[in-house]
């Protein structure tokens, strides 16, 4: 809004706030670039403790990162077959 | 116990050796005990930015490989009581030196300063590593540009990940023109982006290439702006409440100025 009222004007939006919207950006981007040998880390830990309730094909297991806003998500698809009972009781 | 605070970065360039040089000397003339450890191996720079590079006999290197006492590797800096410096080795380099030594340098030195400021190399590797196994607190130093800042960040992630706190942040070689002007980000600016505690912001301050020059700290001739921030820093390091200097140029002359320097 402040910019397009500049804009009006004939004046380029400052430098510095030119920079701290391009830094905002990218330092989340870097926040949560997770690198690729950790994710297959997490896979493999997820997988173990969910191994315990459910069956599940380990090919038909997805994770995903998705942009929402400034925030980002974890989204991760364990399709079981079965959900192991005995595991209730404890 | 003192308490060990590894002074770094992310980029190089931005000011960790003139501030952990002028940090350690003001803390000094604040009447504390204070060592000083150049943690940039191979390149190292702290003792002829401090002036005492024609004294180094002994590097921490030395004292790892127990050629010699930790106490006799330190060198006393003469225009201050209570101050010592302990040089890197430049014929090594970062990985002839484990995490475990460094802790164990600063675990000893703690015992016998205040303060244990330690100069941290450029880059997240090793040299990183190395320069941050022994601390507790960290100082952030990072200039108002766009590279210094995402730098700081990633740096930020990476102690809080070792469970370094508190992190705080200096802003250095900050021009209340640029500011005035629009071409430099502010301190709201900054501390919007990067979201940890600000201990200070130090102006650009041509005194300090002269200081440098002479290896003299700028803090020992008070009076310049430069002086003044990290005397101010020194300060609330020690726990005192001094409110943040506010460098920005306000008033109806400077806007006056600022409107016909603007940029078009």
């Amino acid at each position: 809004m402040n910019i397009s009222i500049r804009q009006l004007f004939g004046r380029k939006p400052k430098s510095s706030s030119i920079a701290k919207q391009r830094l905002k950006l990218v330092i989340t981007q870097d926040r949560f670039d997770v690198d690729d040998r950790v994710m297959t880390r997490l896979h493999h830990e997820l997988a173990e403790v969910l191994a315990k309730y459910f069956e599940f094909s380990a090919n038909s297991v997805k994770m995903d990162l998705k942009q929402e806003g400034n925030s980002y998500i974890l989204v991760a698809d364990f399709p079981y077959t079965k959900f192991h009972e005995t595991n209730m009781r404890q | 116990m003192g308490r060990v605070i590894v002074v770094t970065s992310g980029k190089g360039g931005v000011g960790k050796t003139t501030s952990t040089a002028n940090l350690g000397t003001a803390l000094a003339l604040l009447d504390k005990t204070v060592a000083v450890v150049d943690a940039d191996v191979g390149l190292r720079n702290l003792d002829i930015v401090m002036g005492l590079e024609s004294r180094i006999v002994y590097t921490s290197m030395d004292v790892i490989e127990k050629q010699c006492e930790l106490s006799k590797a330190l060198v006393r800096d003469r225009r201050v009581d209570g101050l010592m410096l302990l040089a890197a080795s430049q014929k090594n380099n970062k990985d002839d030196i484990q995490p475990e030594q460094m802790k164990a340098i600063c675990d000893k030195l703690r015992t016998t300063h205040d303060f244990v400021l330690i100069d941290s190399p450029a880059g997240i590797e090793r040299g990183f590593s190395n320069a941050s196994a022994g601390a507790d607190e960290a100082i952030v130093v990072t200039t108002p540009d766009v590279s210094a800042i995402r730098d700081a960040d990633r740096i930020i992630g990476l102690l809080q990940n070792a469970r370094i706190e508190p992190i705080n942040l200096v802003i250095n070689r900050f021009s209340p023109q640029l500011v005035g002007n629009g071409s430099m980000m502010d301190q709201d600016d900054v501390l919007d982006i990067l979201n940890i505690e600000l201990i200070g912001v130090v102006p650009e301050d041509s005194g300090v290439i002269n200081s440098t020059n002479r290896g003299i700290p700028l803090v020992y001739e008070d009076g310049s702006p430069g002086a003044q921030a990290y005397m101010r820093i020194a300060r609330r390091l020690t726990g005192q409440r001094i409110p943040i200097h506010n460098f920005e140029q306000k008033g109806l002359l400077n806007n006056i100025v600022n409107w016909f320097t603007r940029k078009r």
